[in-house]
């Protein structure tokens, strides 16, 4: 491999890795805060996708309850992004109320939670089938305003080229990661959160509503999950409502490969198996899908506990 | 009985084929282990049926086994899965937790990536035109039938042994299982291997059932629906993936007048189910029936 197309990759690698990044934070403060993993994250993913496409184009295709409808209004691209997600969000708290806390409030077993969040997310990904059909959905190329689709490095014969949408997802996940990073570690908000995160008894003796921080984690996580999917449907289209799916499980290889409920493990996670993928040779490419699990299955292997993550003492 | 058999065989077939299934995931259940592998196992029995069927290479073993070569083709699959079980078991279950969850996940999506792509599995079409053992598709229920009464006779055996006994330890408190001597991992990856040998055999069945195979039988999807029969079933209980199966695999039959809004109902119902019926179908029915025969002064305060 040449160093051009080393550059190529370790680019293309960064871009997808840190869409990554920001989709495992959402299972992580999830996990961090239940030990549970939200199995509706992936639809979660999905319907932000739908979110922002209706808010930035709002054209509809010619399947589902929609067919043929175009939306009266349409918004600019940072600002559909920002509300697709937001409301994303929103449909994370729904997961809380509807998969989580009813289990949580009876005392159930942990494994049943699995199941609700993946029946919510089972009606989800249908619903959203229902309504908007299952063809593929693409962002139209002017949808970010007029700056041109990609850069061209020259080296010497070498051509690096780079895409607009790259540098926009790579930048919206750096601003993001940091916006949450100084949100968890230096607000009032984020303390609580580690607080609840360590010890939830303690913390709601300290006079920390623990059910309204679980909220906020929920809130988080879905807009997280909502800016993944936009981020990731603007760059190569939404695929139909089931495209989430294996970006949820993807995501599962990269909470693993970074430790269970560690924050700075879910980005460094997201950023390794970005770099594995955008490194998979082109005559290979087919098995670029099982990169991440192969992650996930020498994480087990070597270092369960992560490349960051604490490894437990179980005490009785 | 003609035109029903013809009607109805069918969906009996598949009723069974699914609760097999669903008791191949009860095994790990029976050690308090949450496997996904089932539809990896399944579609890699299935292909190695399909392909002991096909291959040109496997003609004169054909010719000379006769329909034997079916029984020699579960028993193939079974071997295979049973060693894929060891390589991913242990380091599954070394670990306590949702790592058995995960892995099996990872496994799964693995093997579907590799059906997919490679030239022995047919790639994106796989494999058809896969000899039939049967000419009717209900005749089917003579080998699934009696695997279903084997594989009852045999759980209702091990709860009763020393491994059911383990297994049952491990699953109401791993570490004091450990502690009396139990080996939790050696029984855990034991109950694991069980499931995936009888996955792997229920895929070799059913591949000349289905007549073609392909990538789509070993899905996440697939992994959802078997761990549902289990949950709402009741898993506690070896009648509880039985009843869950019974119940969920003929629900799209029974919801089929409501067409694409199905699948909604599908998760509703695994949403309502977990939170109003935690210990399953079979745990509600076992607590009604206690709280009926037990006389009304001693159940105490009334």
């Amino acid at each position: 491999m040449t160093a051009v197309q080393f550059l190529q990759n370790f680019l293309n690698g960064i871009s997808i890795g840190s869409v990554y990044a920001i989709f495992a934070l959402g299972y992580t403060l999830v996990f961090s805060i239940l030990g549970i993993i939200n199995f509706a994250h992936g639809a979660v993913f999905t319907l932000g996708a739908y979110l922002t496409y209706s808010l930035a184009v709002g054209q509809f295709g010619i399947g589902g309850l929609f067919a043929d409808l175009q939306l009266p209004f349409h918004f600019s691209f940072p600002f559909a992004l920002l509300t697709g997600s937001i409301l994303s969000g929103f449909a994370g708290v729904l997961v809380e109320r509807c998969a989580f806390r009813p289990l949580r409030k009876r005392g159930a077993d942990p494994l049943l939670a699995l199941v609700s969040s993946l029946g919510v997310a089972l009606v989800t990904v249908n619903v959203l089938q229902y309504l908007v059909g299952s063809e593929i959905y693409s962002f139209p190329s002017d949808v970010y305003g007029d700056i041109r689709p990609a850069f061209v490095l020259h080296f010497g014969e070498k051509l690096v080229v780079i895409r607009t949408v790259q540098i926009i997802i790579f930048s919206v996940c750096m601003v993001v990661l940091a916006l949450l990073g100084y949100l968890i570690g230096w607000t009032r908000i984020g303390k609580a959160l580690r607080a609840v995160a360590e010890n939830a008894a303690t913390a709601s003796l300290l006079g920390i509503n623990v059910d309204r921080f679980i909220l906020y984690t929920f809130f988080l996580s879905g807009f997280l999950g909502g800016l993944a999917g936009s981020l990731v449907g603007t760059s190569f289209g939404i695929a139909g409502p089931y495209f989430g799916v294996s970006y949820g499980l993807k995501g599962l290889a990269v909470i693993v490969m970074g430790g269970l409920g560690s924050i700075p493990g879910a980005v460094l996670g997201g950023m390794v198996i970005g770099l594995a993928e955008a490194f998979v040779p082109s005559e290979y490419s087919a098995y670029k899908e099982a990169v991440a699990f192969a992650f996930l299955f020498a994480a087990l292997l070597i270092r369960p506990q992560g490349l960051l993550g604490r490894s437990h003492i179980q005490k009785v | 009985m003609e035109g029903f058999l013809q009607n109805y065989g069918f969906l009996l077939v598949t009723l069974v084929q699914q609760a097999l299934l669903a008791l191949s995931l009860y095994f790990p259940f029976m050690a308090g282990q949450l496997s996904l592998a089932s539809p990896g196992f399944y579609a890699l029995g299935g292909y190695i049926a399909a392909i002991m069927a096909t291959v040109d290479s496997c003609a004169s073993l054909r010719n000379a086994l006769g329909w034997t070569i079916f029984p020699l083709e579960w028993l193939v699959a079974a071997l295979v899965s049973g060693i894929l079980a060891l390589i991913v078991g242990i380091p599954s279950l070394r670990l306590r937790g949702i790592y058995l969850a995960l892995g099996t996940i990872a496994f799964v999506e693995i093997l579907r990536v590799l059906f997919l792509n490679l030239d022995i599995t047919g790639g994106a079409i796989g494999i058809f035109d896969i000899p039939q053992l049967f000419e009717e598709r209900w005749s089917y229920i003579l080998i699934f039938g009696p695997l279903l009464v084997v594989v009852l006779l045999f759980i209702h055996r091990l709860q009763h042994s020393r491994t059911g006994r383990a297994f049952k330890a491990i699953r109401e408190d791993e570490l004091a299982a450990g502690a009396m001597g139990i080996n939790p991992t050696y029984y855990k990856v034991q109950a694991f291997v069980i499931g995936a040998v009888l996955a792997g055999i229920v895929g070799a069945m059913s591949a000349p059932l289905l007549n073609t195979w392909n990538a789509r039988q070993g899905t996440f999807d697939a992994s959802v629906s078997y761990l549902a029969y289990v949950l709402i079933g009741g898993s506690r209980s070896l009648w509880g993936p039985l009843l869950g199966a019974a119940l969920l695999a003929a629900l799209p039959e029974l919801l089929r007048p409501l067409r694409d809004a199905r699948l909604i109902m599908n998760g509703l119902v695994l949403v309502v189910a977990s939170i109003y019926l935690p210990h399953g179908i079979v745990g509600a029915l076992s607590r009604l029936w206690s709280f009926f025969s037990t006389p009304s002064a001693a159940r105490g305060g009334e």
